[in-house]
Parts: structure tokens; sequence; C-alpha cells
């Protein structure tokens, strides 16, 4: 393995990220081909952790745009201060400037503010992460636009002139296929799956982040985790659920798994009633044993 | 580390081999893998493995293919210790034996040819003389006539004429879309300019909050009969496809598939004849099965503003307990569900297949799409109100 391959992996683990080949060769690359990557998977399997592990390993600054239905550019790449402007000219109204010098006065850098895109294209020294969250959630049209600005890293302000990135950031998109991204956008990025972890992956994430937790419990929680998953449910619980669990476990002292204590804790495995419904029947009917039993 | 050429022409040549098994693989993304082997290992398998699969792979979906085509790429042998060389010596050989389906790449790529050859026989033909349209009164006998009574030298006149409507629904629709002076919301922007002088606003300059399109999924019928209808169908609204968002295509007899790419390209037409090449004869029509499909694996292309037309005869083998499950699921995800059938062109035809009753109820629009006319008619309820 190439030793730079090998350091991001390293310096994941460092920042308490558990990780794989496939994830830091996305990153390796992302960072050397300089462009944006791409970060499918199920809600819950910490895509976004990534961006912020990238920026925490690189030692520069997160700048994060959180997407959502109806965002626009006014919000994602920058908008004029109205009530600063309307102050502004409220103030100047009894000097003897001319229109075009008040004019010239509030379309001025102190009256505009910067929305992520702007500032991570402005951002001086070194380049930022730029962390473009559930671009599912966006429309279609705010893609297109998006697409523009990630081809060419800069943006013009008709009031200013052009402002171009130095250097572009390091930039990750993250869906939750809510929506289907269009070709174009896909084809400008790096592309990364990030499916549920393995068992022995999972072990590793939850023995990392909750201390509490000893090896035997960390196993059988995974096991349990795993083959939930298994189950059809409407939402199939994802590693930020495990997290949850075995931090309440934790708090809980518990050591192992009994009947008792997955009933009374279930509520942080699953989250929608159905589910929880469809869960306790299946436990009634095999027994917590099918779920921990070690199926290797 | 500049890679060599060798191993460059291997990436070309892989990238072709991913483009015929329908992965749709851009000349870009094949210099960015070459790209990327300078920043891996490339005598580890491993690493140029997941090199290019981040880089040549656009979407889950398409991971499965990708390994298929890696395997049979990579033939690499470390004990005969050639280093790069194995890599690439093997790509030849490995192409022969590791396709299930032997010389496909080089069926696609003559295929690809004599596509490239067909656009420019169209852009010369279309260059010189002028769209003909027949006269009036030939036209109004077009209109009513069934798609499948005419005769096939005529069909190629037919499309001509489906496209031409097609177009001039599409600029009455774009013209309909003006921004009013009235509602929308406040430009605030504007409105500063406008009221400098004015010390505070007095007059808002507004402008028309932005329509969102509504977007297009087909679910195309195309055993035996259905073909004709489908054709025109698709001819009728991908020429009408900038009034769209999106529009995604699938085809099904017993299964189904996604063509969305397929007719993407500049030479649509051909690749629409292509289309009836991809159809499997076997077993009849299982609709059910087949919005099942489209349900698990593609629902995500289906919401509110998205209407689904199902163009299809109803004569199901399937369980209609399937259908109308699966009719439903459907119904809830998408904004509007139309169901296009020809054979309600003839006046004593009735929806009597159990297919059809099953279906009939959860369909917001029921139509025939055999004509002319009725595809005019069509569009009219491609709205969401």
């Amino acid at each position: 393995m190439r030793a730079e391959i090998k350091k991001i992996q390293d310096m994941m683990e460092t920042a308490d990220y558990v990780t794989d080949p496939a994830i830091a060769m996305s990153v390796h690359l992302a960072m050397t081909l300089k462009k944006p990557l791409l970060i499918e998977g199920h809600a819950g399997v910490g895509k976004t952790e990534i961006a912020k592990v990238m920026a925490k390993m690189l030692g520069t600054s997160l700048i994060r745009l959180q997407c959502y239905e109806g965002l626009d550019a006014a919000q994602a790449l920058y908008e004029w201060n109205y009530p600063k402007q309307l102050l502004h000219i409220k103030l100047e109204e009894s000097t003897t400037h001319t229109t075009s010098e008040k004019e010239a006065a509030i379309f001025s850098p102190p009256f505009l503010i910067r929305r992520p895109l702007l500032q991570a294209i402005s951002e001086v020294g070194e380049p930022p992460v730029l962390l473009i969250d559930e671009i599912d959630r966006a429309d279609e049209e705010f893609e297109a636009f998006l697409l523009e600005v990630l081809s060419d890293f800069q943006v013009t302000i008709p009031e200013i002139g052009t402002i171009k990135a130095t250097q572009p950031p390091y930039v990750i998109l993250t869906s939750n296929r809510v929506r289907e991204l269009s070709d174009a956008l896909r084809r400008r990025c790096l592309y990364m799956w990030i499916d549920f972890p393995g068992f022995e992956k999972e072990v590793r994430i939850v023995t990392r982040k909750v201390p509490g937790v000893n090896e035997r419990l960390a196993r059988e929680i995974s096991r349990f985790m795993e083959t939930v998953r298994t189950i059809r449910l409407a939402k199939v619980p994802g590693v930020a659920e495990t997290l949850d669990w075995a931090q309440a476990l934790s708090s809980l002292h518990a050591d192992h798994l009994d009947e008792e204590l997955v009933a009374e804790t279930l509520g942080c495995v699953v989250k929608d009633a159905d589910d929880i419904k469809r869960l306790k029947r299946e436990l009634a009917s095999g027994g917590i044993g099918r779920f921990v039993a070690a199926q290797s | 580390m500049e890679a060599p050429r060798d191993l460059m022409r291997a990436t070309l040549a892989f990238g072709g081999m991913l483009r015929a098994s329908g992965l749709p693989v851009t000349t870009p993304q094949v210099m960015d893998a070459i790209r990327a082997l300078e920043a891996v290992d490339v005598m580890d398998r491993g690493e140029v493995y997941l090199a290019f699969r981040a880089v040549l792979v656009n979407r889950m979906e398409e991971q499965p293919a990708f390994d298929r085509c890696f395997e049979a790429f990579w033939k690499f042998h470390a004990e005969d210790g050639q280093g790069l060389d194995g890599l690439v010596s093997t790509v030849q050989p490995a192409r022969a034996e590791e396709e299930s389906d032997p010389g496909s790449i080089e069926a696609a790529r003559e295929e690809q040819a004599q596509i490239a050859l067909d656009d420019w026989d169209e852009g010369e033909a279309s260059e010189g003389e002028p769209l003909e349209v027949p006269g009036v009164s030939d036209r109004e006998v077009l209109m009513e006539q069934d798609f499948s009574t005419f005769p096939a030298e005529q069909l190629e006149e037919v499309a001509r004429l489906t496209v031409l409507i097609a177009k001039r629904l599409a600029r009455r629709v774009s013209r309909r879309r003006r921004p009013t002076r009235r509602g929308g919301i406040v430009d605030l922007r504007r409105s500063m300019r406008a009221n400098l002088m004015k010390g505070e606003i007095i007059e808002l300059r507004r402008r028309a909050r932005r329509r969102r399109k509504v977007r297009l999924v087909l679910l195309c019928d195309v055993s035996g009969s259905m073909d004709l209808y489908s054709r025109f169908l698709l001819q009728f609204l991908y020429a009408l496809q900038n009034v769209f968002g999106r529009v995604e295509t699938f085809t099904f007899a017993t299964r189904l598939t996604r063509v969305s790419d397929l007719l993407r390209g500049p030479s649509y037409k051909r690749a629409l004849k292509r289309l009836t090449e991809v159809r499997d004869w076997s077993g009849g029509t299982r609709i059910g099965d087949a919005i099942r499909e489209f349900n698990q694996q593609w629902g995500r292309l289906a919401d509110r503003r998205t209407i689904v037309l199902i163009l299809s005869d109803g004569w199901d083998t399937g369980e209609p307990d399937v259908l109308a499950q699966e009719m439903l699921t459907l119904k809830r995800r998408a904004g509007r569900v139309l169901w296009l059938n020809p054979l309600l062109g003839n006046p004593s035809y009735e929806p009597l297949t159990r297919g059809m009753a099953a279906a009939l109820p959860l369909v917001d629009h029921f139509a025939a799409a055999h004509n002319l006319s009725s595809l005019r008619e069509l569009a009219a309820h491609l709205t969401l109100r």
C-alpha cells in the first residue's frame, strides 16, 4: 500500500474514525486529483463524518452547506445585507452624495454576506474542506448551479467583480438518495458508496467510540445490529443507532445483552412505531438467542 | 511518476470495456483514471481496483458490472514477475476469454461507429431539405389513423409529424410561463436599487417564483404489438422534453430495463430502433412484477412532482393482486399516474382483462395514445393539477 494512503488511514483512525482501505483511497484521490467526492449511503453510516475528519486531518477549516428543498443561490453563495443597506441609505439621506456614490457604497464588500460557497472560494491560506451535505434534498436547479461553481471555483458578483479561489477547496458531497442526482454531477465527482459496516468493523467502531463497553458486549451489540438489518424494516438502523444504543447500555452498566435489557432499550435501535412492533414480534418468536448467537 | 504509455492504453481499453457493458463512462473520467494510477501503487491489484472504482463508477448500481469487468481485465500473475507488462499483455486475451459474449466490445465499437455515421447521415438530410409536412387534408386523416394501420413506408413521415406537434405544444407551454408583475417573491436587490434616492423602500420589485418543472417517468410495454405504440409515445414525449425537468424511461416485457441513457444520445432515433433488440420474448408480460421492480430499485425517481406514464394493453400474465399492490405503492409516491392503452382507441374495447381491472381504480387518467390526435390530447394531462 502506498505510504500516503496508509497515512490517511492512520490519521483517520487517530481522529477516531474507524475506516477501511476503500474510504482511505477515495479521500486520497479526492486530495491528489483535486476532485469533489460524492458519498452515498444509508442514513447514519458516517458520510458527513468523513468531511469533518478530513478537515481535522488537514488542519484546515470545515465549511458546511446544509441543503434543503428550496435552497437557492442567495442562501448558498452570497446575499446583500439589506437591513444594513437600508440603514445606510437612511443615514446618508441628508448628505450630498450622488446616487452613484451611494450605490457604490452600499454594494461594496462590507455589505456582502458571504454564504458557504463564497466563503469556501474566498478563503485565504490553506484550502478549506467544503461539505455540501445532503445534496439530494436540494432541487435539480440548484444542482445545475452548483455544477457551475464546482467547475471553475469562481463567482461573479455584478457589483464587485469576479472572485476566484486561489486554491480550490476540497469538496465533499453527501447524498441519502432521496432523489436521483444528475449524471452530469456524478461524472464530475469521484464516487463512493458506504454500506453498513461489516461485523468486525462495527465492533471496532463501538469499542472505539464508546469506551465503557467491553469486548463481549460490543460483539453482542454488533451481532444484534447485523441481524436487525436483515429484517424488513421501514427504517433500517445505521451506525448512529448502534452508537446511541451502546451509549445507553454503557450508562446502564450492562456487560452483556439479555431480553429484559433489550426490551427496555429497543427505542435506541429502531425509531419507528411499526418497526418497534415488528422487532418485538421477531424477538418474541425467536428469542434473543437468535439475535446474539454467533453466526460464524 | 508518469503513467507508462502501455498502462495508459490498457486503461483506455478498460474504459471501452466498461462502456460496452453499459456503464456510462466518459473520456474525462478515463483520463482521471490514468491520473489516479499515478497516485497509487500500480503493482497492487487492490489499490488499482479501489482507485478505478472511485473514478469510473457513478452510482452504486454500477458496481457489480464494474467488478465483473475489472475481474476480466486484471489477469495479474505475480509469478510471471513482469509487473506492469503482465497487466498490459493480458488485456487482449482477457477480453476474449472472460466476456460472456465474446467479441461484444468489437460489436459495441462497430455499433458506435455505425451510430456516428447515422448521425452524419441525418445531419446531411435535415440540413438541405425543409421538414416536409403533408397537406392539410392529408394531415387530418393522419391525425385520426391508428399507428398500427400505417404502412411501413409512411411511419417515418408520421414520426416527423409527431415531433412537429410536440414542438408546437412545447412552445405554447413555455410562453405560459412568463413571470407576472404581481405576486411572486420580493426581489430585494432590485428594490434597493430602485429606491436608492428615496431613503426608504417605497416600491417593491418582485420576481416570479421559479416554477418547478414536472418530471416524467415512462414505463413502456414493448411486448408484441405494443412496441410500435411505445415508439410513437417516446418520440412524442422526447420532443416535448425541454418542458419537463427530467424524463426517465423504462421498458418492460417480463423484466424492467432502464433505457434513459440509451435515449439521451444525439442519435436518439436510431437508439429507439435498437430498443426492440433488448426485448425478451419469453413468458408474456408481467406488469405487476415490472412495477414492483421499479418501486424497489428506482422508487427514488418518482416523487410528488413526477408524473408516471404506463403504456400497456393490460394483457398481464402475472398476478392481478401483485399489480394492484404495486400500483398502490406507486400512486402513493408519484404526483400522478397515467395509464395509456392503445386498445382504448377501439370503440368496442372494454378494460376487462384482470390486470386492467385491478389497475384501473388506482389510475388518475386513462387514455388511448393510439394516434396523433390522442397524443395531442395527452399533453393536456401532463401537468400536476
